[in-house]
């Protein structure tokens, strides 16, 4: 065996790769295709491990030359780890492990997530947060309070702290993850702010802080406009005349990637194959879903869109 | 150097610059490759292929935060100095090597070669085991990740770290009275029991090349754990694209199968400490917090492509005792933190 130069092919073989995984990442942020792999606020990671790929490249390819043998540390410390022992078909294992991702990389078309992954994930309807209908007690008085909200503004805006506290107890899920008082002051802020406006427009920024509105207060929203864009999707046990609009929302990659999606009723829901991008408009209206209370979209209008700019949402942290 | 020599060397170097050539033709052919539909590929394996390499990007960057770091200890540090300040008694070893398993950012693909040659240095097997399941997680690397991941539920980032700081001083402690007799569990090769690898040493003249060094060591444990970590993502990309939620979630009703189904999850597929608790995000839907955390506090501990590298290096009655001991703590503790703290 020729072990030195054994080592030093592996020294070079690995630069390669390594340049491999850097060209890949970059030319991924070159056509913003990345979009479709990495959340915006990792991006900085990113970016670090493109700069740490060229560099360890670089140097190893300095290694496998005849220069760079001779400081190569023959007698370091670790023992044995860095070789790929066994033999040759082995070796062609390993790389090909490296090597095929990079293939698989470069090769095949990048694309949003859609309706197959949503349909194994489970679609969340809302923000996840929606009423069991048995447990609702007060859905009486839920009709009247738009128009409780347009008589008397005020006096209604104070009676919504008391509703925190039915609220509470239905959704202690939720109020445990943001017990602080700023969520509920926030939520609270924007609640307001949609409720006064003619149409309430659900855009990327303010997808999931929508939906989850929609989920705790819904019967404030029953009667009001909604408008929403996203991909058409549907469950196995849907009637012809609904549909699922949806958007994925990632973390941080698509392995944590979940769907948000609201339901919209029309005549003409299989005219909309699961998958194609629509903004739909139309009014709020209850329904009951598994046992759940939540928002349905009598459909008004509807149009084919593009896959927007941002094919996810992405959960806002505030 | 003879005739065969040479014409492997350029076969080698024509290969190296054939996959330099590919990697560059792909590359400025970006664009057209990727949005040309002359490549017909299902749906489904798209989708795959999309998990992968997002997960795989995803994690690089952690990783090779993990190799470096890692690599300036190997350096820097002599397991001599490490050794020294542990105590001699065997019990009271265990706190501190939690605490320095805690100071030690090194993940669990990187703890494994770590631990091995700590213990052949003359480490007892017990402080080893406490590195092994504790540095994994107590690392400030997986503590900013799961701050991230969970930064909406806090329950989450301490219960991980408390659970895995106490948990890996038990476990410690459980497989020093199983081993205390036969504390010798590592698989020797042949060459290192002729003596080959005792014969090493540091000349002081080397110190010039640490720099060098520590880039070598990081590149090579890079290639030494992103195998592992490439055919995880791979799995667990096609668990991801086709195994149906709704199955796991019928599975996960109650606190006793939810965390059991977690932790069977954890193992399969692999995840690395740095990167996991993103997926774990996922589940947050879908299953209890407490058996988020089993899934959090065991996969760094034990996993599918972790036992694949113990098994390489450990004696194999030594590995199953060690997953039945981690297996049996994790799942009990967990419950007891379900049902008397959360």
């Amino acid at each position: 065996m020729n072990g030195r130069g054994d080592l030093s092919f592996h020294a070079y073989i690995r630069g390669i790769i390594l340049f491999g995984f850097a060209l890949l990442i970059l030319g991924l942020i070159i056509t913003d295709n990345i979009k479709y792999y990495i959340a915006p606020k990792m991006m900085p990671f990113i970016y670090f491990s493109i700069a740490v790929f060229f560099l360890l490249g670089i140097i190893q390819i300095f290694r496998s030359t005849k220069k760079g043998e001779l400081d190569e540390e023959d007698d370091c410390d670790c023992g044995l780890d860095h070789q790929v022992s066994g033999p040759t078909w082995i070796k062609v294992v390993v790389y090909s492990i490296f090597i095929l991702p990079l293939l698989m990389g470069f090769i095949t078309p990048d694309q949003a997530l859609n309706s197959q992954i949503a349909a194994n994930r489970g679609i969340i309807f809302g923000s996840g947060n929606a009423q069991p209908v048995a447990t609702i007690d007060d859905e009486l008085s839920s009709t009247p309070r738009t128009d409780q909200f347009l008589n008397d503004p005020e006096g209604y805006l104070a009676s919504l702290t008391e509703d925190e506290f039915d609220d509470d107890i239905e959704h202690f899920q939720i109020e445990d993850f943001y017990d602080e008082d700023w969520f509920n002051e926030y939520y609270d802020e924007l609640l307001i702010e949609l409720l006064e406006e003619p149409v309430i427009e659900v855009t990327d920024e303010n997808y999931l802080d929508v939906m989850t509105l929609l989920d705790l207060h819904l019967e404030k929203f029953v009667g009001k406009e909604l408008e929403i864009t996203g991909f058409v999707f549907r469950e196995p046990d849907f009637e012809d005349n609904r549909l699922v609009v949806a958007r994925f929302s990632m973390t941080c990659c698509t392995a944590d990637a979940g769907v948000y999606g609201t339901l919209v009723e029309t005549e003409e829901a299989s005219l909309f194959d699961n998958d194609m991008w629509i903004r739909v408009r139309g009014t709020i209206h209850e329904t009951e879903y598994h046992g759940y209370k939540l928002p349905v979209v009598q459909l008004r209008e509807v149009t084919v869109v593009s896959e927007p700019d941002s094919p996810y949402v992405y959960p806002s942290f505030r | 150097m003879n005739l065969k020599e040479s014409a492997s060397s350029l076969v080698k170097d024509l290969l190296g610059v054939a996959l330099l050539l590919v990697f560059l033709l792909l590359f400025f052919n970006y664009d057209r490759i990727t949005t040309s539909s002359f490549i017909d590929i299902p749906t489904s394996i798209v989708n795959v292929n999309t998990i992968f390499i997002s997960i795989i990007i995803e994690a690089f960057p952690f990783i090779l935060l993990g190799v470096f770091v890692s690599a300036l200890i190997q350096i820097y540090v002599s397991e001599d100095t490490i050794q020294k300040y542990l105590p001699k008694s065997a019990l009271g070893a265990l706190f501190p090597a939690a605490v320095l398993g805690a100071i030690f950012p090194i993940c669990e693909c990187a703890i494994v070669p770590v631990v091995r040659r700590l213990i052949k240095k003359g480490m007892p097997l017990h402080v080893g085991v406490v590195f092994l399941v504790g540095a994994p997680i107590l690392n400030p690397v997986v503590f900013a990740s799961t701050f991230y991941a969970f930064r909406n539920n806090p329950t989450v980032l301490y219960s991980r770290m408390g659970l895995a700081f106490i948990l890996a001083i038990l476990i410690g402690a459980i497989i020093y009275f199983i081993f205390r007799k036969n504390t010798d569990q590592l698989k020797w090769s042949r060459d290192e029991l002729v003596g080959k690898q005792v014969t090493q040493v540091i000349t002081p003249q080397k110190k010039r090349n640490r720099v060098k060094q520590t880039m070598y060591h990081a590149a090579d444990e890079f290639f030494m754990m992103g195998k592992y970590l490439i055919a995880g993502a791979f799995i667990a990309a096609l668990f991801q694209t086709y195994l149906d939620r709704s199955i796991l979630q019928a599975l996960g009703t109650n606190e006793y199968s939810a965390t059991f189904v977690m932790m069977v999850f954890a193992y399969v597929l692999s995840l690395c400490s740095e990167a996991d608790a993103f997926v774990a995000a996922s589940f947050a839907n879908n299953f209890t917090t407490s058996s988020i955390i089993a899934f959090l506090v065991y996969g760094p501990m034990v996993d599918l492509k972790n036992t694949v590298m113990m098994l390489a290096l450990f004696k194999t009655k030594f590995v199953l005792v060690f997953i039945t001991t981690v297996t049996v703590v994790v799942f009990s503790s967990v419950l007891l933190l379900e049902f008397f703290i959360l």
